[in-house]
């Protein structure tokens, strides 16, 4: 009864490529562990394991001049607190976070609105723009070094020759200026990123909205404040993001222009000098495990602020 | 008209005072390692070199064309740009392969638990990368990697291929599922796809991550000054500093050698920034 029935079941037959099919599914798979596996295993043994253990050394004392690495509980973060080093590491930071945040948003979002309104030339000086982006960290600081050079520097030069100043000043040695030297070069390095991230943002705007705002007769500071603003909103969060967790992060700067100089050392210093030279890796680990939560907390609070905000816009 | 040339002026003026901003410092190392030792500490300062004189690059590079030298700074100083090129260039290529056969897993591939893999890689890019120096170093330590090509240039890898792999997702997602379509229907295979069909379609992507991975490793100062001690495997940017830790700094030939560690920057800005500013703007802004 069923025989002539299979005997003539081409129906059936063209369901053939159906294994087949199940199978490149499952080999998809396989072929994608397969592909996959070998980043998870570097990443896991060169990010993750290394930051747990961070976390968990953190709380030990690991020292290679002790023997024994004895749980200490919160000792190692409690001792940053009465550390004169690190709360005055922790105040250069926040100054440089504060004023090179605000520096390169302001200069960025200058030379994304320049460069988006320039007809000619655009290309060829965002390409200047980017450069300082593009260079060694470690020789801009350098260079910058030289322009701030007491007896021969580019900067003395200038003022001297202009007027502005009488004598030759030395810049690295007073707080307040070596801290604005060691900020200016950051900015110098990181504003280019932000004026990318705000172009961008800003080329997509469409022109008919800057023409409605000017037919209702809105000046250039309000379409600005009206039109513009909001809509690269989550551009400028991006930006400030990026901002604040290299400006908490920065070292490269500070190290070349007045290596380990308490006057401009950043945290980012102090953890160099705790563990790599005074050999306190625990300590240093757990100033590392503060910057790092403080950085992604930061940076969250902009990225939810931001966030409300285009929402309710 | 006249608000409007008012305006126009003052763009023009703006854009004068940006490209000075940008690349005054770039000029005035430039002039400073052109410029004879006396002249660099004359006094006004010159801002353009009375005259020029290339002795400062042939102290970094004379001694390979057979100059006398007796400072022997030519020997550490193209060690450490080799350094530098084998460093920053083992890195990008290992990165931007790594990256664009991951991605395509993540994008194409279904596996258990891909989402959480790819999503866990790239938010390592909210970790500062100086969090993890200390284990690290503790580990390569015990490994016996410090000092070596391979120890330094897997932690180069460890760090920039979040951005690529955020990168070289966004450029999967945007090609046609088509495309890929029709070829497994003429019968070829995944891996074969992937590489003959997808990637050179996917190839202003992949110079993209490569030149991200490749300006990061090219400027890297913290990693090789923790992981390269010796003249084995310290590049540029640890070498540079140290001409200036001597009792007397010679500002002409730092500044040579710092022109020298630009070059390669200046390079890919020069003739690949159109690939480097879609890298930066995908990379940041979806």
């Amino acid at each position: 009864m069923s025989t002539p029935d299979a005997a003539l079941a081409p129906p059936f037959a063209a369901e053939v490529p159906k294994p087949g099919l199940l199978q490149r599914v499952s080999s998809d798979a396989g072929l994608g562990i397969v592909l996959a596996l070998p980043v998870v295993i570097l990443m896991a043994a060169f990010v993750f394991v290394p930051v747990a253990l961070t976390a968990w050394d953190s709380f030990h004392r690991v020292t290679p001049m002790l023997p024994g690495e004895p749980f200490v509980g919160f000792r190692n973060y409690t001792r940053m607190l009465s550390d004169p080093a690190v709360r005055n590491a922790w105040w250069n930071t926040w100054f440089y976070v504060a004023a090179a945040v605000s520096l390169e948003l302001v200069l960025g979002l200058g030379a994304a609105l320049l460069l988006n309104g320039m007809k000619h030339g655009r290309r060829w000086l965002l390409a200047a723009v980017i450069l300082p982006w593009a260079l060694p960290p470690v020789v801009n600081a350098m260079v910058w070094s030289w322009i701030y050079n007491p007896h021969y520097g580019l900067l003395n030069g200038l003022l001297m020759r202009f007027g502005l100043i009488g004598e030759a000043r030395v810049w690295m040695n007073d707080q307040a200026s070596a801290l604005i030297c060691v900020t200016l070069v950051h900015v110098w390095r990181m504003m280019p990123l932000n004026a990318v991230i705000l172009l961008a943002a800003l080329q997509t705007i469409p022109r008919e909205l800057y023409e409605a705002a000017e037919v209702d007769g809105a000046g250039r500071l309000k379409t600005l404040r009206l039109v513009t603003l909001p809509l690269i909103s989550g551009a400028l969060g991006i930006a400030l993001t990026q901002s604040t967790i290299t400006a908490f992060n920065i070292f490269d700067e500070a190290w070349i222009l007045a290596k380990a100089s308490a006057l401009t050392r950043p945290i980012q210093g102090q953890i160099y000098m705790t563990a790599f030279q005074d050999l306190k890796f625990s300590y240093g680990m757990a100033m590392s495990i503060t910057v790092m939560l403080v950085s992604i907390l930061v940076s969250s609070v902009y990225v939810l602020r931001i966030y409300r905000e285009t929402r309710f816009d | 008209m006249t608000a409007l040339h008012l305006r126009r002026a003052g763009m023009a003026l703006a854009a004068i005072l940006l490209l000075i901003w940008s690349l005054g410092p770039v000029y005035w190392a430039l002039a400073t390692s052109l410029m004879k030792p006396t002249d660099i500490a004359a006094s006004p300062v010159n801002l353009v070199p009375p005259s020029i004189t290339f002795e400062h690059y042939a102290k970094l590079v004379g001694g390979l064309f057979g100059q006398p030298d007796e400072t022997g700074i030519w020997r550490d100083f193209l060690r450490a740009l080799g350094n530098s090129l084998v460093l920053a260039g083992g890195a990008t290529i290992a990165t931007t392969a790594i990256a664009a056969i991951a991605a395509y897993a993540a994008v194409r591939l279904e596996f258990p638990g891909r989402n959480l893999v790819f999503y866990m890689i790239v938010a390592t890019l909210a970790v500062p990368g100086y969090t993890v120096l200390i284990p690290l170093y503790r580990m390569m330590v015990g490994l016996g990697w410090v000092d070596t090509y391979g120890g330094i240039i897997l932690i180069y890898i460890s760090a920039y291929l979040p951005l690529s792999m955020w990168l070289m997702r966004s450029v999967y997602e945007s090609l046609p599922l088509s495309i890929e379509e029709a070829a497994f229907l003429d019968g070829a295979g995944r891996l074969y796809t992937m590489v003959r069909i997808v990637m050179p379609l996917a190839l202003p992507g992949l110079i993209a991550a490569a030149i991200l991975t490749f300006l990061g490793a090219w400027g890297q100062f913290a990693v090789p000054l923790v992981f390269a001690p010796t003249a084995a495997t310290k590049p540029l940017t640890v070498l540079i500093p140290e001409f200036a830790t001597k009792n007397y700094v010679d500002y002409g030939l730092i500044n040579a050698a710092g022109v020298f560690a630009m070059i390669p920057p200046a390079l890919v800005v020069i003739f690949l920034n159109r690939f480097l500013l879609s890298g930066l703007m995908a990379g940041t802004g979806k």
